[in-house]
């Protein structure tokens, strides 16, 4: 009996403490989320076809820019790959029957969707128009917008990540199988280990900021009024002291699966295990130390500015490591090229361009240039959808089989990879030379002459769309229509490969006892993927 | 499968494969969320400490009409709750069910007694007009002399009408500050913040002044608000174990709740202690330092 | 330090300071209290330099906090792992004060600034 089948009532679902059922449910979530999100990014994209502020004036067009954030950020990239494949693999990659506390594991399901519906109901009633930043003075004094509804929305779902962060902390602890040692531990777990300090670190400070900002908003304290002797930049400062090293929240967790998808499509040991488990901690502590880039131009202390854009340049180092690292790996690999690795190749050219990007945006001087242009806008977006969403529908192609019991169509999967790839750039690449050439974030209406740039950015955020939109299609059909998986599509040597596919409750017949080393790809686990093909062991 | 198999303590989690491991996760668990306090409370403190080192002659001025007894007193009552919560975890590693229901009792009591004393100070600001949220704060009429007079008698000092409930720094609390202020501009001990903060033209704004305290007012009622909330969570959570305890369910095999809970309850504790000197304490030594 | 509670671990587990123990370090934040408060009557920012009465405060503070740490909350006998938790909470509170506090020290006189 697998863990879909054990049970088919709502409740045996909705009271589940199977971390894969919860995994499912918040990947139903997440995705209605996504779709939400992407629906405003449309809106967006169709105002900005034409220089005029004509489909959306001004202030319908910052609520939709701002709702587009406050979805995509809090709602779906900030739990996507940790509380989906986290959630799901965590366990089984280190050989544990469950999370260490399951029930806090569906308790935080519970918060995530309590803090979302309220969101939705605040965006149903009309929304904000702050920006998903929230900065004050405006949002504590002038909006006018459901500030303390989305707030509430965002403070209560910070808590369901701080409890996924918990849990996993507790998880990689304690149920490692006997065997699991921490240099045994699959990078994905190492990646997922890093975000959870991340979370439990900074998701708090975010919680407090956002109480402070609806306190000020109901009481007009001041304390972030200048007028009167308060300070607007310092809730810059708590924002981004979490808001900064929630990016490494959405990309930590990416690189993760970004490094099981090298190792394994190159069918060899990964290059620099130990490098790279370590690049993770190094960027989950050095992420902490970099915030003030934020306000180069925001009144903060000169001086500040120049510490913060030195440990910019030093938070780089462990993000470059990785990718030499993962270069490495393809070095004399056997590569194949699978859905899930053309996803973890587009990974690596988008996210050497936001990596890069961001270096150009962290030297001080420059950023003056460039803050709150499209250039940052592109920046971003080069990070969160290149390296967060790409390395998300990776994981969801790599691991679909052994989630679901099913195959989904190859085909389709690779039509799909390459239009998202070709897509997104063409919707990102032309917001670089935009936001260069000066044209302002968060405005309905441009200049005509940028007007080219700007059809080029939506005919790709077209073909984006559509490459989004087919997974949904070919993976749902798959459901039903799929061919049965087997345990191992793919002859892989990772814990998840060697239970049936979909796993049963418990995980594991019996607790695993672990004798190999992380993508060790020995005999009967490193055959040759077009033998195994050939024998039609694998079908995908 | 081999985990049904074999003899399962009570309280086991069918995830884990014996007691010492879910011992384990449970305590990481509850030194992680308490880590995530500790941050939580981290941005009110980064805030107190901002401001404070902006205006500190208004928050000395603040903090001295803070009752320094009451806080003290609070910061004992808490202390002498947060032994017999050790004590409880001591019994219940013993098995000693009385004990621990005595104990959990004591610990609750106490934890009251600290709410109590908390809501003495609360209202008492309230009818001082020192609740920094306008419209919060006791409403008296001007035309009103009853009213006036009551004040008066009451507190023992002047009070000026307060129509719509606004924060006030009025009367004897404004002279004493006014005392320190100019005492500290004299010796220039005043920061940038605070030279243009109080004064208009070279002469002492009330208006200004008021601002600034009512800063530290808005980081009083923030800081211990929450913290007062936690209290109010940890009563709830010794209300249950309370209800466990009864029931016999602890015993030296199995205490963990026992002990996370006392962890929470420490933890509170901890915050409180330092939230005496930091909120209570800051301009004691204005007022009894005669030689300044 | 470390081999020490490893050690420890396994014998004074169950017992940890027993109850002078507990009464002890009770007494030592009874103390602690009440000396905070006369401290604090006490004018040590004339008599030492500016600050030192908040200094003092603190520092009697985090003993207190230490004592409750360790011995109330048994982290003396854990396992290196509460041990860091334990410190690192307190060390992110650390960063988020220095970074924060680097910028409001080295403000130079502006628009927002006097
Ligand atoms: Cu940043």
């Amino acid at each position: 009996m697998t863990y879909i089948t054990n049970g088919f009532t709502l409740k045996s679902w909705l009271l589940t403490k199977d971390h894969k059922r919860i995994a499912l449910m918040y990947l139903i979530a997440v995705s209605v989320f996504f779709l939400l999100g992407g629906l405003y990014a449309a809106a967006i994209r169709l105002e900005l076809l034409t220089p005029q502020s004509d489909l959306l004036e001004s202030g319908s067009y910052n609520k939709v820019f701002t709702q587009h954030g406050v979805i995509m950020v809090f709602f779906f990239l900030i739990p996507a790959i940790p509380a989906v494949l986290g959630n799901f693999f965590l366990p089984i990659m280190i050989g544990a029957k469950d999370l260490a506390l399951p029930r806090i594991n569906l308790l935080s399901w519970y918060i995530y969707m309590i803090g979302g519906s309220l969101t939705l109901y605040a965006l149903m009633q009309g929304g904000v128009d702050t920006g998903w930043t929230f900065y004050t003075p405006y949002s504590t004094t002038f909006s006018n917008g459901y500030v303390m509804a989305v707030g509430l929305g965002v403070f209560i779902n910070g808590f369901s990540s701080i409890l996924t962060g918990l849990n996993f902390i507790v998880t990689v602890h304690t149920m490692r199988a006997p065997g699991m040692t921490w240099f045994r531990l699959p990078l994905f777990v190492w990646a997922n280990y890093a975000t959870a300090l991340v979370m439990i670190l900074g998701t708090p400070v975010v919680a407090i900021t956002i109480l402070l900002l609806a306190l000020e908003r109901v009481g007009h304290i001041g304390i972030f009024d200048p007028s009167i002797g308060g300070d607007p930049i310092l809730y810059q400062h708590l924002f981004w002291f979490y808001s900064h090293p929630a990016v490494y929240i959405m990309i930590l967790p990416s690189m993760g699966v970004i490094s099981e998808l090298i190792s394994n499509f190159s069918r060899k040991k990964i290059f620099g295990y130990e490098f790279i488990a370590f690049s993770s901690i190094a960027i989950a502590v050095f992420g902490f130390l970099v915030w003030g880039h934020h306000m180069f131009v925001s009144g903060q202390s000169m001086y500040a500015g120049m510490v913060f854009s030195f440990l910019t340049m030093v938070v780089a180092v462990p993000s470059a490591i990785k990718m030499f690292n993962w270069t490495a790996t393809l070095y004399k690999g056997s590569v194949s090229y699978d859905t899930p690795m053309l996803y973890a190749l587009g990974f690596m050219g988008l996210f050497l361009i936001g990596g890069l990007t961001g270096l150009f945006l962290g030297s001080m001087g420059l950023n003056v240039h460039l803050t709150d242009t499209y250039f940052i806008v592109a920046h971003f977006h080069y990070v969160m959808v290149g390296g967060t969403v790409m390395g998300y529908l990776g994981g969801i192609h790599y691991w679909w089989s052994k989630m679901t019991g099913k195959l989904y169509s190859e085909f389709w999967g690779k039509i799909s990879a390459m239009l998202v790839f070709v897509g997104f750039n063409l919707t990102f690449f032309p917001q670089f030379i935009l936001g260069y050439q000066g044209m302002p974030r968060r405005y309905a209406a441009y200049p005509e002459e940028l007007q080219v740039l700007n059809i080029f950015s939506s005919a790709g955020a077209s073909v984006l769309g559509l490459g989004l939109t087919l997974p949904v299609m070919y993976l749902t059909h798959s459901l039903i229509w799929g061919k049965k998986a087997p345990a191992n599509p793919w002859m892989l040597p990772g814990l998840e490969w060697r239970i049936p596919s979909p796993p049963p409750t418990e995980n594991f017949e019996s607790t695993p006892v672990v004798t190999w080393e992380a993508y060790e790809f020995g005999e009967e686990n490193g055959l040759d993927l077009d033998e195994a093909r050939k024998r039609d062991l694998a079908t995908v | 499968m081999s985990t049904h198999d074999h003899y399962h303590p009570p309280g086991l989690q069918h995830q884990f494969e014996d007691m010492k491991q879910q011992e384990e996760s449970v305590s990481i668990g509850m030194w992680a969320f308490l880590v995530q306090e500790i941050m939580f409370f981290g941005g009110l403190f980064t805030a107190y400490l901002v401001f404070r080192s902006r205006y500190p002659m208004a928050f000395a001025a603040g903090s001295n009409h803070l009752d320094a007894f009451w806080g003290g007193l609070n910061t004992l009552v808490l202390i002498v709750s947060s032994l017999t919560m050790a004590l409880t975890v001591y019994y219940a590693q013993k098995g000693n069910r009385n004990m621990q229901v005595i104990l959990i009792i004591a610990t609750m009591f106490f934890g009251a007694v600290f709410l109590g004393v908390k809501a003495i100070e609360y209202s008492d600001k309230f009818n001082h007009g020192l609740v920094p949220v306008a419209g919060l704060n006791h409403k008296s009429k001007a035309e009103e002399p009853a009213a006036k007079e009551e004040g008066k008698t009451a507190a023992g000092e002047k009070h000026e009408p307060n129509p719509r409930g606004e924060f006030q720094w009025t009367g004897e609390n404004y002279e004493a500050s006014v005392k320190i202020i100019t005492e500290a501009h004299e010796k220039k001990y005043l920061t940038k913040y605070e030279e243009v903060g109080y004064y208009s033209n070279g002469e002492l704004d009330q208006n200004k002044v008021r601002d600034k305290v009512r800063i530290f007012y808005w980081i009083y009622f923030v800081m211990t608000g929450l913290h007062a909330l936690h209290m109010i969570v940890g009563l709830g959570l010794m209300t249950w174990l309370l209800i466990m305890a009864w029931r016999g369910t602890y015993s030296a095999d199995y205490y963990s709740p026992v002990e996370i809970s006392g962890l929470y309850w420490h933890f509170v504790d901890i915050v409180w202690i330092f939230l005496f000197p930091l909120l209570y304490l800051l301009g004691r030594h204005f007022m009894h330092g005669g030689g300044h | 330090m470390a081999e020490h509670h490893d050690i420890e671990h396994t014998e004074a587990h169950k017992e940890h300071i027993g109850l002078p123990g507990y009464f002890a370090v009770f007494g030592v934040l009874v103390v602690g209290t009440i000396l905070t408060y006369f401290v604090a009557t006490i004018d040590l920012d004339s008599i030492l330099f500016p600050g030192a009465n908040t200094l003092v405060a603190l520092l009697i503070a985090f003993t207190k906090m230490t004592c409750v740490i360790l011995f109330f909350m048994h982290v003396y006998w854990q396992s290196k792992m509460i041990w860091l938790s334990a410190v690192a909470g307190f060390f992110w509170m650390a960063i988020m004060f220095a970074y924060t506090m680097q910028d409001y020290l080295t403000r130079v006189t502006g628009t927002f600034n006097p």
